[in-house]
């Protein structure tokens, strides 16, 4: 296995400057994320790894070795495309062992890792048939294990579950990460579902325009998000984004924005960073709200509610996730079942935890730890 | 639905009639369009007797006369396929010794009064055109071949033919002694009568056989060997070689003199050709007689028997001798004073042997002019030569099988038809047959007009051309020797004549020959083809689209353009070919010998294989980037990251990826270029010798060129198609049996 430390990656195609100085580390065995909107640059990076492409400046190293320049059967990769790319003129058995073929591994070995491979799987069934008698789970299965017969150092993937159904993609999604702690490998996964990228990573990139925004432990990266972007990208549903005024009420700080939204906060996290009479974006995540009560446990003194008016309430059930306008912008609340809100109420919420953000630039306010 | 059923027979039967209507106005139109249709008269001549002639035609007063100038082989071969559709002249004018072949095909009928009488012409060209009672031709100009003497090269004429070839060493570099058409049979001949031979024997069996015609070409392939005589040139080569003053000597007839009346400053003569020291009698050659002739329509017409007998007329003859300074055959025409090249064709004439106008005669040409060929060439000694040619005319010339009996095959036909019809009623009293029926009804109207079509055009000549495989013998004309012969062609091919199976022209020869050509061919095709069509798919390749379109230009072309094209450049003497090679030795200073590339089989091959590879790779090379489009980026991606090379990405996932796609684009590849009759024939025409001859161009050979033997060509064509079908069928056997293959092997895993 091997660790993986990307430095200031440069990609252009033609006019278009893809990757604009990225610089990823991915220590070994862990499972790294790469995620992002689309044109993101993600899939180009998977493919600068891979070798597919050739960078246009920085470096990349896989164990302290520099392969920038190496051809991508030098540098002891497996890829799981996101279309299988399985080879339709042979069998599954064939498929899996092409680049073992390829390397002249001897036939005993060969026989033994597609057995291994195939039993992990769940392929055994199918291994003389050909791909275009499988069913789309099924071609998954046998490009991850094409990938796996080949004991790389470095596995990549490349939105392999985005053309699965649904309630498959839920399944493979746990399997892949099985599979990968029953490897020990290490592997780079990208994907546009931020879900994906929550559940099964140990280490999220989020990248955005050609640039990685934020890097870190995905619980990390949801909690403290470093930009509007990142804020916005993981989680669902998405940050609401408020836009407010600072004022400070003496020690204490007052969020203000339309429609008589007038919040205070506790400033302490944003110590040093804030201005009075500064312009900010406020984020609060649907489920940091709550509904205003005596009984609250988050009230301080002096906290006055938000008001928020209700628009449309989708019943899920177990919550419900109410739409409607606070301070001026669209707003989506995650309440419990039992609040009863119907279109056109107006609800008092408290913020559990809010963001702030420079109106201007979407950085955080938030201070560094 | 019934309605529209309805319109739509309606429609049919109006294109039927319509098509019909076209068909027979088309057909009639030449007769009721016009009150009198012009007489077509049609003729090979070039340069001062065409002007004769047309002189002549400016005196007729009997018509609108629409005349057509031809080559010569053209004109032959025009005849023959244009007579048999009704198409032909009324009137043309060849020369006498056609007169046997044409009679067999039924082309020529006698003509009538157009013959003004025997004491008009001089006896010999009455001879040889008189058969029993009628006559067959009108007599217009004897020909025979002279010596040309050049005479700013040569003062005095040695007094016989090896004198002249002793000449060899005092004449100026690069000047020949003699030329004359070595290869071909009708300049031979005169070299073969002084040895008292004549080319057909008597009860028309081959002549070129025996001490003189082995003695004639001993003496032949001496003059060559020794430089004095150029082994291969034909008339053009002739007429340049004298023109430049590169000939001392050349024998030809007045048809070089005609073609000569604009060397203004060529100084030559014309003499009676000389001795042979070695038989110690005079060179004799052939006398052909130019004929007008007329075809069963023109003489039923009074104004062609008229326009004949005025070509052959007294005011025309002297026209002609005065113009064209020809020969007249006229026996009241004198030679114009002073004219010395007249005098002495009128003089050769009178020892010039009549060529034999037998129908036998026809297949004396082919293989004598490859025994001669063979000998000149010293690829074999005269007598084995001889013998070999004598044993083609005996094949060609054997007598036809016996009738047989059309009794079994009418009974096979008539049961296989009963049983066909049974099927049918069994399937019509199928319940729902009636209901099925009406259903279609739409359907039929609409495909019928299109089996109409597809029925005449393809598969009523079909019919009719496998009908032809059994019969044998003259199948046109007044000596209809047709007769049914049932299985007998095809036993005569497939046995080979009772003669070895692998002796040269028999059918297994010319199916390897044609099995290795289509087999080398399409290896070429295909490799080089996808090899294209990899190139081309590369993004980087720049101007593309250029190349692109300059690929396709070969296939373009029609063939037969490019098959002239390429076999002008494989022309030893003047071909684009020898100039590079020329041009090679005198860059790098290399010796290399230019080629004679029919002279060989291997070489003759290598040009037919040159020729159509150039004209069939871009089949292949569209068909195979149509199919390079259809291979996955991403698995070639998979491939790249599982370690492959370009080479093992192109060979383990590219090729195979293709290969569906390709394998029906080899199929048809394969089918045309065992078919391939243009490259073949224009290019290496068979030679030498008819080695390089493949299955379709021996077919043609046998109906066309070999005594009109269309049964036995029919039965060839039938082997061929029965072969391609087979081949076919076998290919989608094997297709049917993989697919069939790879189901058992999904059910048995769906059970297990």
């Amino acid at each position: 296995m091997a660790s993986v430390v990307v430095r200031d990656l440069h990609k252009k195609f033609g006019e278009t400057h893809i990757l604009k100085g990225v610089s990823v580390e991915v220590p070994k065995g862990s499972f790294a994320v790469l995620v992002g909107p689309s044109g993101c640059g993600k899939s180009t990076l998977l493919r600068l790894l891979a070798g597919l492409e050739v960078a246009d400046g920085g470096a990349i190293l896989f164990d302290d070795r520099d392969v920038t320049r190496l051809e991508p059967r030098d540098r002891d990769i497996a890829m799981v495309f996101q279309s299988y790319a399985l080879y339709p003129h042979l069998s599954v058995r064939e498929n899996l062992a092409f680049g073992l073929k390829l390397r002249k591994t001897p036939a005993a070995e060969i026989e033994k890792r597609v057995k291994h491979a195939s039993a992990m799987l769940g392929l055994d069934t199918l291994l003389d048939r050909l791909p275009k008698a499988l069913s789309g789970g099924q071609r998954q299965r046998v490009a991850m294990g094409r990938a796996i017969v080949r004991r790389p150092s470095l596995f990549l993937f490349d939105e392999p579950l985005s053309n699965l159904d649904a309630a498959l993609r839920a399944q493979v999604r746990v399997d892949i990460r099985k599979l990968h702690d029953e490897l020990g490998a290490t592997s780079v996964y990208v994907t546009h579902d931020q879900v994906e990228a929550m559940t099964l990573a140990d280490v999220i990139f989020v990248l955005n325009k050609g640039v990685v925004e934020q890097a870190g432990h995905p619980l990390e990266v949801y909690a403290r998000p470093k930009t509007r972007f990142v804020a916005s990208f993981l989680g669902s549903p998405a940050m609401n984004f408020v836009e407010v005024e600072l004022a400070r009420d003496g020690t204490a700080w007052v969020a203000v924005g339309k429609n008589g939204l007038r919040f205070p906060f506790d400033g302490k996290p944003f110590e040093g960073r804030l201005e009075d009479g500064m312009k900010t974006t406020l984020g609060v995540r649907a489920h940091d709200v709550e509904i205003a009560s005596s009984s609250s446990t988050y009230r301080t003194t002096d906290s006055q509610s938000v008001p928020l008016g209700v628009t449309l309430v989708e019943a899920l059930g177990t919550e419900s996730f109410v739409h409607g306008t606070l301070g001026g912008s669209s707003f989506v609340a995650r309440l419990d079942a039992q609040t009863g809100a119907k279109k056109g109420d107006t609800l008092d919420l408290w913020f559990k935890s809010l963001h702030l953000f420079d109106a201007e630039t979407g950085v955080s306010l938030r201070k560094e730890p | 639905m019934r309605r529209a059923a309805w319109v739509g027979l309606v429609g049919l039967a109006a294109f039927v009639v319509a098509f019909v209507f076209l068909l027979a106005f088309s057909l009639a139109l030449p007769q009721i369009a016009f009150a009198a249709p012009p007489i077509r008269l049609w003729h090979a001549y070039r340069g001062d007797e065409e002007k004769a002639l047309l002189e002549i035609l400016k005196g007729w007063q009997g018509g609108a006369v629409e005349v057509l100038a031809l080559p010569s082989d053209a004109l032959d071969s025009k005849l023959a396929s244009a007579s048999l559709v009704g198409e032909g002249p009324d009137v043309f004018i060849a020369e006498h010794h056609h007169v046997g072949e044409y009679r067999a095909r039924g082309i020529v009928v006698p003509v009538g009064d157009a013959f003004e009488g025997d004491a008009a012409f001089i006896e010999p060209a009455v001879r040889a055109l008189r058969d029993g009672a009628d006559m067959w031709g009108v007599p217009l100009s004897p020909k025979c071949t002279a010596l040309f003497v050049n005479d700013a090269l040569v003062t005095k004429t040695p007094e016989d033919i090896e004198g002249i070839a002793e000449l060899a060493g005092t004449l100026p570099p690069g000047v020949f002694p003699l030329v004359y058409e070595a290869r071909n049979t009708y300049a031979h001949a005169a070299l073969f009568g002084a040895f008292g031979g004549e080319l057909l024997g008597k009860d028309d069996q081959f002549g070129l056989t025996g001490m003189g015609a082995e003695a004639s070409l001993a003496l032949a392939r001496g003059f060559i060997v020794k430089g004095a005589v150029p082994d291969d040139a034909n008339y053009n080569i002739l007429k340049e070689l004298f023109k430049a003053g590169k000939a001392a000597f050349v024998i030809s007839g007045p048809w070089l003199a005609a073609d000569l009346g604009d060397a203004r400053d060529l100084k030559y003569h014309i003499e009676v050709l000389p001795k042979v020291r070695a038989a110690g009698q005079p060179m004799r050659p052939l006398l052909t007689v130019e004929s007008a002739m007329l075809t069963k329509p023109g003489a039923q017409k009074p104004a062609a028997r008229a326009l004949a007998k005025l070509l052959a007329s007294r005011e025309s003859a002297e026209l002609r001798a005065r113009v064209a300074r020809s020969l007249t055959a006229r026996a009241d025409v004198p030679i114009p004073e002073g004219d010395a090249m007249l005098r002495a064709f009128a003089e050769q004439a009178k020892v010039a042997v009549p060529m034999p106008s037998s129908q036998a005669m026809q297949a004396v040409w082919e293989p004598a002019n490859r025994a001669i060929s063979k000998v000149l060439r010293g690829d074999a000694p005269p007598d084995v030569a001889l013998t070999e040619a004598k044993r083609r005319f005996d094949t060609v010339r054997r007598p036809l099988p016996p009738p047989a009996s059309p009794a079994p095959f009418l009974i096979v036909f008539g049961v296989g038809l009963l049983l066909l019809v049974l099927t049918w009623v069994r399937g019509a009293r199928r319940g729902d047959f009636t209901a099925e029926l009406k259903r279609s009804k739409p359907a039929y109207a609409y495909v019928a007009h299109s089996v109409l079509a597809v029925g005449a055009l393809v598969v009523a000549p079909l019919a009719v051309g496998a009908a032809t495989s059994f019969f044998a013998g003259n199948l046109f004309g007044e000596t209809a020797s047709r007769r049914f012969v049932g299985l007998a062609n095809f036993i005569d091919i497939l046995t080979a004549q009772g003669g070895s199976l692998l002796a040269t022209g028999s059918f297994y020869v010319v199916l390897l020959v044609t099995l290795l050509w289509t087999f080398v061919n399409l290896f070429f095709h295909v490799t080089i083809g996808v090899a294209l069509a990899l190139l081309l798919s590369k993004p980087m390749l720049r101007m593309k689209a250029m190349y692109r379109v300059l690929l396709i230009v070969p296939w373009a072309v029609p063939s037969y353009i490019t098959a002239l094209v390429w076999k002008g450049m494989f022309d030893r003497q003047f071909g684009a070919v020898t100039g590079l090679i020329l041009g090679l030795n005198e860059l790098f200073g290399f010796h290399m010998e230019p080629i004679s590339w029919f002279a060989k089989f291997s070489t003759a091959f290598t040009a037919n294989v040159t020729t159509n590879v150039w004209l069939g790779f871009p089949f292949m090379m569209v068909v195979t980037l149509g199919a390079l489009t259809a291979v996955p980026q991403d698995v070639l991606e998979a491939a790249e990251v599982d370690g492959a090379t370009r080479w093992q990405r192109l060979w383990r996932v590219t090729l195979p990826m293709i290969r569906p796609t390709l394998a029906p684009s080899i199929t048809l590849g394969a089918i045309w270029t065992f078919n391939m009759f243009n490259v073949v024939n224009l290019v290496s025409g068979g030679d030498p010798d008819g080695t390089t001859n493949i299955l379709v161009t021996e077919a043609y050979a046998w109906a066309f060129t070999r005594e009109a033997k269309y049964g036995y060509a029919a039965a060839y064509s039938v082997l061929i198609f029965l072969m391609l079908l087979g081949f076919t069928r076998w290919g989608e056997w094997q297709k049917r049996r993989s697919e069939q293959r790879e189901r058992e092997l999904r059910a048995k895993e769906v059970t297990a």
